[in-house]
């Protein structure tokens, strides 16, 4: 087991590899009652077309993964949610664009509950009926976000964005999608993703780190998993500019939402220079976009937006945007403004001392998330798996500087790398 | 460890609420400021506190007012204006690094409470009263605000469900107030709402991090200045119990894809009560969880919706259920999650699913203490109902409740309002049909 201590967040990890190849953190938080676990997988909406051991090239169904989470769920005795209820814990799990994730928190049981976790994961149970019985429930998932605005904005945005690119599919897919889904299709998903060598379980609480590890290793020695064939996921070429400059979606809204953004045209990046972008472009945006900008000052006095105007970046080594917007009564105008004023930013320049400000912003908000013990669960897996550490994050603000975010600027804010997406009761 | 820990005082009206501990990286301070609901104060009531975030007497621009937060490392702050029962209570929370974990020189208790303090009481005026400019602007943040609940289809349909249901109650309002009343407030009259309400509301100052409660009682005194008396307390409001002898049914149309399905009930329990623990066990057998019969038996085994869940009003006597279905499925769902309410009066509750419950109640409880607002959370339902309980003494109280404890709470549930929300033209035309 290897000791690593965070000085400077008063925090130590606990690392060690299982035999199967299973990556094993645990984080003690002394004083802390409760115990937080999160199981994830490598396997998200976007893995939909894949190769196991140089074998034959499989595409499956959209909305698959989010669909297998909803399935393994299912036991042939009970369900999983009742058997931790017996034991004191809450149990859930959610499907993102590139991962999968099994969680529970509980304050008693520790131990019978992730010994739970690991095994209602670790064993597949579907059947032609029960794959059946979950397409209703999921057609009801897709229909609330149907009708949920701020999501369709969000999809609307990723789609104008992208051509091919499976991140524009939404994680649920659609009611045809999954109707396609068989039994067939849940194994083989669950047999290529699955298997421990693609996988990382996080324990962060009340919890003794050597105790915890030797109960991790003593679950998975009774278990047998075959070798772990080499993943290849295939995605086809996306051009680098957007697919559409704008999406308009017609639902029930008070005020029409406007969202845009930049789609970024350099790929590839891995490990720390994809988080050094990340940190880079979330400044950048909270420099241009934040509650203190004189962009935000300016818009907010027009009543061109309200507190509903936000900004994001989502990053990954095959896909890469900023979204930014909110409720606005003039999505054109509003539009116009920006880049009106981002045009004179550019020109000017961002000044030192506002950098400085938001830098300060950055690392504190970064300390201020460490209180939350799913957050540091959540992100610190969200990190590894693109080869990151959670706990590089200060030191990367600290090493940035203003030249480096003027150049993110030129980058990643260019016009025509920009598009936008509505939603608005008008036809 | 438990709220038993919390240390208490007062400074002028202000009860002082102080948890040392040193088991976050922040302080976290609340200030909750509550008044009874009415139909006069509660939309300039709401409209302050969007005031007063905008700038104060030592930041009188917004932007300078931001900037000094960005500066204190980030520190959060915000605001919310909710309903406690009959009580409007408006929230602002800061939550601000201990200055250990980024080399501040200075204590960054003193800063939050100062800004605290400066933002609630040393407010921005002109000419002795609000400054126009941000009220105006407010007043078109707060009224967008108000317009928007219909975004969220969910919350929507919750919220509509309890203003049938308490027509002709204050809780019916909504905590953000009423649209036609916005346009007749002025800076002037908002500023004599603004003292009133200082004057009149209870105000209670929760502060939980690596602190004292003679440094937050000095800190307090200095940073809050305002005229200012004894402490007020919550005054208890006795549940509603209507003799409705049918519930009342409303139906509303709006261009969606999902029906909404939302009831309510009542029962004549609330926070206060010795029998609120074997309401919560109620409520948790029914619809809290996964394992609940609503979750069960509306999604898992008749695949009629994504979710299905019941909540509690612990402060009202209100008990919600919500449900996304199929808009044909209407009877259908309403059927089975009213067979729900039928078994559960009738004693059909299995050993498995009450000690399923109590036992995810109670694990739920001990994480609160996780938390340091959730732990301010809870302490203030004490405040609110005139209570004393502890995580530790609730828990106790659940592991007590029996099978017939339960059922004589379900027996007291009486369903009042039913509500969906369907598909199709009229915007917000409201079909009635009450029997």
């Amino acid at each position: 087991m290897k000791e690593i201590r965070h000085e400077q967040v008063g925090e130590t990890l606990y690392y060690e590899r299982m035999p199967n190849g299973l990556d094993v953190y645990v984080l003690p938080k002394p004083g802390f009652q409760k115990t937080y676990a999160t199981f994830a997988t490598r396997y998200g909406s976007i893995d939909n077309h894949f190769r196991v051991d140089g074998g034959e090239k499989i595409k499956v169904p959209d909305g698959i993964a989010h669909f297998l989470e909803h399935k393994m769920f299912e036991e042939p005795q009970g369900d999983v949610f009742s058997q931790f209820a017996s034991q004191g814990a809450s149990v859930n799990a959610y499907t993102s664009f590139e991962r999968t994730v099994y969680l529970f928190s509980a304050t008693e049981q520790i131990d019978n509950n992730i010994e739970s976790l690991l095994n209602f994961v670790q064993k597949p149970y579907f059947t032609d009926e029960n794959v059946e019985k979950e397409k209703g429930i999921i057609a009801q998932e897709i229909n609330m976000y149907k009708d949920h605005p701020d999501w369709q904005a969000y999809f609307g945005l990723i789609d104008a964005f992208y051509h091919v690119h499976p991140v524009h599919i939404d994680i649920a897919g659609t009611i045809e999608s999954i109707n396609q889904i068989t039994k067939e299709h849940l194994y083989e998903c669950y047999n290529t993703f699955y298997h421990p060598a693609n996988m990382l379980l996080f324990i962060v609480g009340a919890v003794d780190p050597q105790k915890t590890m030797l109960l991790v290793y003593d679950n998975q020695a009774k278990k047998k998993f075959p070798k772990q064939g080499k993943i290849e996921r295939f995605f086809d070429p996306e051009p680098p500019h957007i697919k559409l400059e704008k999406k308009v979606t017609r639902l029930p809204v008070a005020m029409p939402k406007c969202l845009f953004g930049f789609k970024e045209t350099e790929v590839g990046l891995t490990g720390r220079q994809l988080l050094e972008r990340e940190c880079e472009t979330k400044l950048l945006l909270e420099l241009l976009f934040g509650p203190s900008s004189e962009l935000y000052q300016k818009l907010y006095d027009q009543k061109l937006i309200n507190d509903s105007f936000s900004h994001e970046y989502s990053s990954h080594t095959g896909y890469a945007f900023s979204v930014i917007g909110g409720d606005t009564p003039d999505p054109e105008r509003l539009l116009d403004t920006v880049q009106k004023e981002l045009e004179m930013w550019r020109k000017q320049g961002i000044q030192e001392r506002d950098f400085e400000r938001i830098r300060k912003k950055k690392i504190g908000s970064y300390m201020r998330m460490l209180n939350s013990l799913e957050a540091i669960a959540n992100e610190f897996t969200r990190h590894h798996f693109r080869d990151q550490d959670l706990f590089d994050i200060p030191e990367v603000y600290q090493n940035m500087t203003l030249e480096n975010i003027h150049e993110r600027f030129e980058q990643h804010c260019r016009w025509s790398q920009m598009a936008a997406s509505i939603v608005t009761n008008d036809g | 460890m438990n709220s038993a820990a919390i240390e208490r005082s007062n400074v002028g009206n202000i009860r002082l609420h102080v948890l040392p501990t040193d088991r976050f990286k922040t302080y976290a301070v609340t200030v909750h400021i509550g008044r009874r609901l009415s139909e006069d104060h509660v939309t300039p009531t709401a409209l302050i506190p969007f005031v007063l975030r905008r700038g104060n007497s030592r930041f009188p621009e917004t932007k300078t007012f931001r900037e000094h937060l960005e500066l204190l490392y980030g520190a959060g702050f915000g605001f919310d204006v909710t309903k406690r029962g009959d009580y409007q209570v408006v929230q602002f929370r800061m939550d601000m690094i201990h200055e250990k974990y980024v080399d501040h020189p200075h204590s960054l208790l003193e800063e939050t409470l100062r800004f605290l303090g400066d933002t609630i009481t040393r407010p921005l005026l002109e000419d002795g009263i609000f400054r126009k400019l941000y009220v105006e602007a407010e007043k078109n943040t707060l009224e967008k605000r108000i317009q928007s609940l219909i975004n969220d289809k969910i919350r929507y349909a919750a919220e509509r469900c309890i203003e049938e249901m308490c027509a002709g109650e204050p809780y019916r309002l909504h905590p953000l107030g009423r649209i036609e009343e916005i346009g007749r407030i002025t800076p002037a009259s908002l500023y004599e709402d603004y003292r009133r309400w200082l004057k009149e509301a209870a105000i209670d100052i929760y502060v939980v991090g690596s602190v004292s409660m003679s440094e937050v009682k000095s800190l307090v005194a200095e940073a809050f200045q305002y005229e200012n008396n004894e402490p007020r307390a919550y005054e208890q409001v006795e549940p509603v119990q209507h003799a409705r002898k049918e519930p009342k049914t409303v139906i509303e149309r709006l261009d969606i894809t999902q029906g909404k399905l939302n009831l309510g009930l009542r029962l004549p329990v609330t926070y206060a009560d010795p029998d609120y623990p074997a309401a919560l066990v109620y409520n948790g057998i029914l619809g809290a969880y996964p394992h609940s019969k609503l979750f069960t038996h509306v999604r898992e085994r008749a695949s009629m919706a994504y979710y299905v869940s019941s909540r509690l009003h612990g402060h009202k006597g209100i008990l919600a259920i919500q449900s996304g279905i199929e808009i044909a499925n209407f009877e259908k769902a309403n059927e089975i999650i009213r067979q729900q309410l039928e078994a559960i009066k009738d004693g059909q509750i299995s050993d498995q699913e009450l000690e399923k419950t109590k036992k995810m109640m109670c694990s739920q409880l001990r994480e609160i203490l996780d938390s340091a607002y959730e732990m301010t959370a809870f302490d203030f339902n004490n405040v609110l109902a005139g209570t004393d309980r502890t995580v530790a003494s609730l828990i106790e109280a659940i592991q007590e409740v029996e099978k017939d404890d339960v059922q004589r709470i379900a027996q007291t549930v009486q369903l009042d309002t039913i509500y969906f929300l369907r598909d199709g033209e009229g915007g917000h035309d409201v079909e009635r049909n009450t029997p």
